[in-house]
């Protein structure tokens, strides 16, 4: 497996850091790392670059949530989209065609009501309430009285995910980061006193202080390498897209009730994701017909121009998900410089701003304010994170 | 002289031999950086002639080298014909490969 920015000489014997995974996670992480200064920054993947969730997923970007923790850790990835093919050199084919979230029931117009003043407080990129008529004038091709409230975020939208990976890749690589593809981790060595002294892996092993456990779907099995327990749960979310039809939908959409997203590709496929509450989670990347009958249900039922197009395309990824499907950002408990960043099942859309946080907390061991709320301890202490804007369960 | 190889998406000789001399030489990275086989056919008009072009330019033997997986449906479908609770007798006929026919509801 070859791609640009991989490295091609053998595996260093020693790093300031390394990364277990090679996703938007751990590559955005490495890349802040470097721009920092931080060198010999060493990132283990055990396949290539993107391909687990990172190449897998719905490709949607906002910060638009309903809480304050995920709103503020969000709006720093958003921001960071809005200009990340010029940084990193390369176009991620962001495209800011906004992204609206529907609500049908009571309780979701409420909540999109009180998510757009939580909004305002905060800061974040603007978001407006959408009545009916708003509802029809930017999605022209719901279903009539589909949705009776919701919110728009303008300068969200969607990027494509290898485009955004390969961009990712080969600018920290241009900064010094060794990125090796085919290394799988199987070791973490800690010393009698619990501090992290090296990985063992399959290409050799490699001493350093401080090891990123960003394995998205495999991060509970590498942080169980050093004896860490992760509250976390292995799932697979499902995905379809369609033949190219002419434009139809322009911003992404979720769909609250139905726990739905979509958006159409700038190449005219419509692509998206249900999920089905309470349905089996297995750990495969294999697709479900059950998952295939949920998606053309409620899709056509929201958009019944959908009805006559073909769908291509089925497939899955699997992610590492949290009680509170918020992701696990900071210090592994017990173990003095092994760092999690992992949990995600947004992880994609937060990739840009999730390196920047890490980064710091890693280089300066002050963890940033907007990562502060998400450190693993919160499970132990009983406070979970209430976010109800997401459409995964 | 352009050669067409993957119909769906328009993708040239040219494109493929520009992937691999980027560096994108496995077959699936071939597929996601150029967008070949993943149109409507996904693959079963253009798969031969694509894998060809890559064993080409990374000189190898087309025998080799993986294609991308399969995955459903094994046909396209109408996301009508999926969502219906009874899809009557159009449930049981399959669109011909590359058919661009009007089978099934339409909107």
């Amino acid at each position: 497996m070859t791609m640009p920015g991989l490295a091609t000489e053998p595996l260093p014997r020693t790093a300031s850091v390394v990364v277990v995974g090679g996703g938007i996670a751990g590559i955005a992480a490495a890349y802040e790392l470097a721009r920092r200064g931080v060198r010999d920054v060493v990132v283990c993947e055990a396949g290539y670059p993107g391909v687990g969730a990172s190449g897998r997923n719905g490709e949607l970007v906002r910060s638009a949530f309903a809480s304050r923790e995920w709103a503020t850790l969000f709006d720093l990835s958003l921001r960071a989209w809005q200009t990340l093919s010029d940084e990193l050199g390369a176009n991620t084919l962001f495209t800011r065609a906004g992204y609206i979230v529907l609500a049908t029931g009571d309780a979701q117009v409420e909540l999109c009501r009180r998510s757009v003043e939580r909004h305002r407080e905060l800061g974040i990129m603007p978001t407006t309430g959408v009545d009916e008529a708003d509802i029809r004038r930017l999605l022209p091709a719901l279903a009539p009285g589909y949705a009776r409230g919701g919110f728009y975020q303008r300068d969200g939208g969607y990027a494509h995910h290898d485009a955004t990976m390969w961009a990712y890749v080969q600018a920290a690589a241009r900064l010094g980061v060794r990125i090796h593809a085919g290394v799988t981790v199987r070791g973490i060595s800690v010393s009698a006193a619990g501090a992290v002294t090296g990985v063992e892996t399959s290409a050799g092993d490699i001493a350093t202080p401080v090891v990123l456990d960003a394995a998205g779907g495999r991060a509970r099995e590498v942080a169980a390498l050093a004896g860490v327990p992760l509250p976390t749960e292995t799932q697979r979310l499902e995905a379809i897209v369609t033949e190219s039809v002419a434009p139809f939908l322009r911003p992404g959409v979720a769909l609250l009730d139905a726990l739905g997203y979509c958006h159409q590709t700038s190449r005219g496929e419509f692509v998206g994701g249900t999920e089905v509450p309470g349905a089996p989670m297995p750990d495969t990347m294999a697709t479900s017909f059950r998952g295939l009958v949920d998606a053309a249900r409620k899709f056509t039922e929201a958009f019944p121009v959908l009805r006559g197009v073909r769908v291509i395309r089925q497939w899955a990824g699997i992610v590492d998900i949290t009680p509170d499907f918020a992701p696990i950002l900071g210090r592994a408990p017990g173990v003095d410089g092994l760092w999690l960043d992992c949990g995600w099942g947004y992880g994609f859309m937060a990739g840009p701003g999730a390196g920047k946080v890490m980064a710091e907390a890693i280089a300066t061991g002050v963890v940033p304010p907007a990562m502060a709320p998400f450190a693993v301890e919160r499970f132990a202490r009983g406070e979970p994170i209430a976010e109800g804007s997401i459409v995964v369960a | 002289m352009k050669r067409i190889l993957c119909l769906c998406h328009d993708v040239t000789d040219a494109d493929i031999r520009r992937a691999v001399a980027h560096g994108y030489t496995h077959p699936e990275l071939v597929k996601r950086f150029t967008g070949a086989l993943m149109g409507p056919c996904q693959g079963r008009t253009c798969a031969e002639s694509v894998m060809a072009a890559i064993a080409r330019e990374t000189g190898v033997d087309p025998a080799s080298l993986q294609l991308p997986t399969s995955r459903p449906p094994a046909f396209a479908i109408p996301m009508g014909l999926l969502a219906a609770d009874d899809p009557g007798p159009l449930g049981l006929e399959a669109p011909s490969p590359g058919e661009r026919g009007d089978e099934g509801e339409t909107a």
